[in-house]
């Protein structure tokens, strides 16, 4: 469920520029429902996860029921309710990568980063997510993306590396734009 | 489900070897029903749309590759349809094996046992076993407290959305939605708030299994324990049908009893989860009157007559102006028959009411419109702040009106006048007038000036108390005779009389099933403590039991029989839900005797049959309407 601890009822409420988004979004589509996702992406760039106050302000923007928006919002796995590491890990379970160990490769990086499936280090530089659907790269099984980096052909060694790198700082490459 | 309106070429189609005509548009499953072959479903519903998405209801049809929906399939000319192939069992049987994948199977400890479709489904057409570990369930909250109303099981739900699409089609509060995806999916509402609509009771009643159930019944009753009486819902005016359903002589809950020109299946939750008040055990049990210094117990027979020897020194000694009759609106149409029976035709006193403000300008005209034709109106006004508010039901009415049937629904305050409605009615030929019975004139005339430029129009007026359109009609008022004649010499209102007992000048006071609000007003009060002779029948101990001279044990609308009309002129019955815990007669055999022990026998017996033909006789709308019909006033004047 989503977090509504003290904390998360005061979230900030939601920056200018996101809210800008977010009333954009609405006049693209004839029902005000269809900029739900958009919306939240919008949230999400800018807080990093869903606080039920950002919901909140969602519904009130939009003109919608906060229940229609949470209803949205927690069907989609790629939405946070959560506060995420800074580095998200994603693991692809799907057939390919099943098939080429990714059930492996989820187990040797929750022993690497001492967390469970869908946990965050405890230094917050990590969130492990394994029960990801196909993230399009089967040619290169198994894979997982960090931070929306795909990273393929992995073993436990290949996977060690790419956490290092990312660890260090060093330039991963493009950074893939998020949705708006 | 909605069939189209022009009723075009009958499609004729073959269910199973038997054959049906039904009209363009019907449902596979309409087909099925008319066919009298019996779908199981979830997720369809008579009066929600269709989603299709329990499965539960696949058939064969000929030349389609796979089983289709009977619940959103439309019917086409000469489709075949089998519903009791293999293929359709192997089906069903898998489709409900999924479904109880993750079911708790608590079914000794749910509130639905006896009455589940999961159940039932299960036994009909399920496997006997599953093939998975009882211990790899997937394990959601029990009992979550939605309100203090409505308690969720998540792990019974089986996902068919019919809540979800209650509060979209019906209320549009859109409290309830899904939430999550796959197997974790799980019906709840925006962070755990509290529901706040007044028509949660419909969830469990829509609810196909035991995931929403009342928190007033839980735990209370099994259906088989549970005995079912046809009746009418006593908090309002607008005639909601209802099933009483007692259990041991208490009233275990009400439930909703399908009337698609009243309430259309669902009530408030105002109506429905009033019944505790009818289950109060402390109560008048016997006949008691007043001798030398305290009140006794005495026989029936003694009471009638101190009754009738009260009633009648008051008449010899002041005449008969200074009795006054006073009943509730709880009351049924035979008895406020009875009542004005025995006030004019009996006593021969003028002073007479059902209910303590006058009621002015009384007339048929404020109550010409029904309330299923709202949806037939091209545009409904409703007059003033709110008028549902005394008839909930009203609301999803109203929202019906609007959305599914696309009518314009315009909220005026009260004093519009006509002309600044004339360009938001512009297309419309035909118009509803709706008010609470405060502003009835407002609306009548606002009808008229409605119908003077060119439109047909008529009105809805709201009464308040479950019975008071049929004690307007039957005369149980001061100003009109049944029928709405007026009255040669006009008695006075409630409060009048209440006035005029504490003054001095009325001496005697019957009151028929009092209403225990007005114990609280002053007047109310002092009129009973002035008063010489004060004859009450009534089922509850109180300032007017106290007080009585004579006092009869009266019964709850669950324990009597008899008609009652409901604010647009319904016709409806109520009948015997629970038996009295008392052996003494119903209240109208009470007045019936008194009227005999006053000198003027009734000529038929007081029983609610016979009293309805005297109605029928001098009320000639009322003649054949006591099945549930409506009253036919005749045309406006």
């Amino acid at each position: 469920m989503a977090d509504s601890g003290p904390g998360a009822a005061e979230a900030p409420p939601l920056g200018r520029e996101t809210l800008a988004r977010i009333r954009r979004s609405k006049q693209l589509y004839p029902w005000a429902s269809s900029a739900i996702l958009p919306s939240l992406w919008a949230v999400q760039e800018e807080l990093g996860y869903l606080t039920p106050a950002a919901l909140l302000a969602v519904a009130e923007e939009l003109g919608l029921e906060p229940s229609e928006v949470e209803a949205v919002a927690t069907f989609y796995s790629m939405y946070f309710r959560h506060r995420a590491g800074e580095h998200l890990i994603q693991v692809c379970r799907n057939v390919s990568c099943g098939l080429r160990g990714a059930d492996e490769l989820l187990r040797h990086l929750e022993r690497a980063l001492g967390v469970e499936d869908g946990g965050t280090t405890e230094d917050g530089a990590f969130t492990l997510e394994g029960t990801v659907e196909c993230l399009g790269a089967c040619g290169g099984a198994p894979m997982m993306q960090v931070d929306r980096i795909s990273y393929e052909n992995l073993d436990a060694a290949a996977a060690d590396a790419v956490l290092e790198q990312v660890r260090s700082g060093a330039p991963r490459g493009r950074r893939s734009r998020a949705r708006a | 489900m909605a069939a189209v309106e022009a009723p075009g070429e009958l499609l004729r189609v073959t269910i199973d070897d038997r054959q049906v005509e039904v009209a363009p548009g019907s449902l596979v499953w309409d087909a099925c029903e008319k066919a009298g072959v019996y779908v199981p479903v979830y997720c369809a519903h008579k009066k929600l749309e269709p989603v299709a998405v329990c499965r539960m209801c696949l058939v064969e049809i000929e030349g389609m590759p796979k089983l289709q929906p009977a619940c959103a399939t439309r019917v086409s000319q000469g489709m075949q349809i089998r519903t009791a192939t293999d293929q359709v069992r192997d089906f069903r049987r898998g489709n409900l094996e999924f479904l109880l994948l993750n079911h708790p199977l608590d079914c000794p400890v749910c509130d639905r046992g006896g009455e589940c479709d999961l159940q039932d489904f299960t036994q009909r057409y399920g496997p006997g076993r599953t093939r998975s570990a009882i211990t790899d369930k997937v394990h959601f909250d029990k009992a979550v407290r939605l309100s203090d109303r409505i308690l969720l099981d998540q792990e019974r739900c089986i996902l068919c959305w019919r809540c979800v699409r209650y509060y979209e089609e019906v209320t549009g509060e859109r409290e309830i939605v899904l939430q999550e995806r796959g197997v974790h999916t799980l019906v709840d509402t925006f962070e755990h708030r509290e529901l706040q609509s007044e028509f949660q009771g419909n969830l469990p009643e829509i609810c196909p299994v035991g995931a929403l159930t009342h928190a007033q019944y839980r735990f209370r009753a099994r259906p088989w324990d549970l005995r079912r009486t046809a009746s009418v819902c006593p908090k309002c005016s607008y005639g909601c049908n209802i099933f009483i359903d007692a259990r041991e002589e208490q009233i275990a809950r009400f439930a909703s009893n399908d009337n698609p020109d009243v309430d259309d299946s669902w009530l408030c939750d105002r109506g429905r989860y009033s019944f505790p008040e009818l289950n109060r055990t402390e109560r008048v049990l016997n006949p008691e009157a007043r001798l030398g210094g305290g009140r006794q117990p005495v026989a029936h027979s003694e009471a009638l007559a101190r009754a009738a020897g009260a009633l009648l020194r008051v008449r010899g000694d002041h005449g008969a102006g200074a009795v006054g009759f006073l009943c509730s609106p709880q009351v049924t149409n035979e008895e406020g028959f009875l009542l004005q029976w025995l006030a004019r035709q009996v006593v021969g006193s003028p002073h007479l009411d059902h209910r303590l403000e006058p009621l002015p300008e009384l007339s048929p005209e404020q109550f010409r419109l029904g309330i299923a034709e709202l949806e037939e109106r091209d545009a409904v006004v409703v007059l003033g702040d709110a008028p549902e508010r005394s008839a909930p039901v009203l609301t999803l009415r109203l929202f019906k009106t609007e959305t599914k049937r696309r009518r314009r629904v315009l909220r005026v305050p009260l004093g519009t006048p006509a002309a600044s409605l004339l360009e938001p009615l512009q297309g419309c030929r035909s118009v509803g007038v709706v008010a609470h019975q405060e502003q009835r004139s407002e609306a009548v005339a606002l009808s008229r000036s409605l119908a003077g430029a060119g439109l047909s129009s008529s009105v809805l007026t709201l009464v308040e108390g479950m019975n008071a359109r049929g004690c307007q009609d039957l005369g149980v008022s001061p100003a009109v005779l049944p029928g709405y004649q007026p009255a040669a010499e006009p008695g006075m209102h409630g409060r009048a009389i209440l006035e005029a007992a504490a003054a001095g000048s009325i001496k005697a006071l019957v009151l028929l099933s009092p209403d225990p609000e007005w114990e609280r007003d002053p007047a109310f009060e002092a009129a009973l403590s002035e008063v010489e002779a004060l004859i009450v029948v009534t089922p509850w101990l109180g300032l007017a039991s106290r007080q009585a001279t004579v006092l009869f044990p009266g019964r709850t609308v669950a324990e009597k029989a008899g008609t009652v009309t409901s604010t647009e002129g319904r016709v409806q019955r109520v009948r015997t839900a629970l038996q009295p815990r008392f052996p003494f007669p119903p209240d109208l055999r009470v007045l019936g005797e008194l009227g005999g022990a006053l000198g003027t026998p009734l000529g038929v017996q007081p029983l609610a049959g016979p009293v309805f033909s005297l109605i029928a006789e001098a009320v000639p709308p009322y003649r054949g309407t006591q099945g549930g019909l409506r009253a036919d006033w005749g045309a406006p004047a």
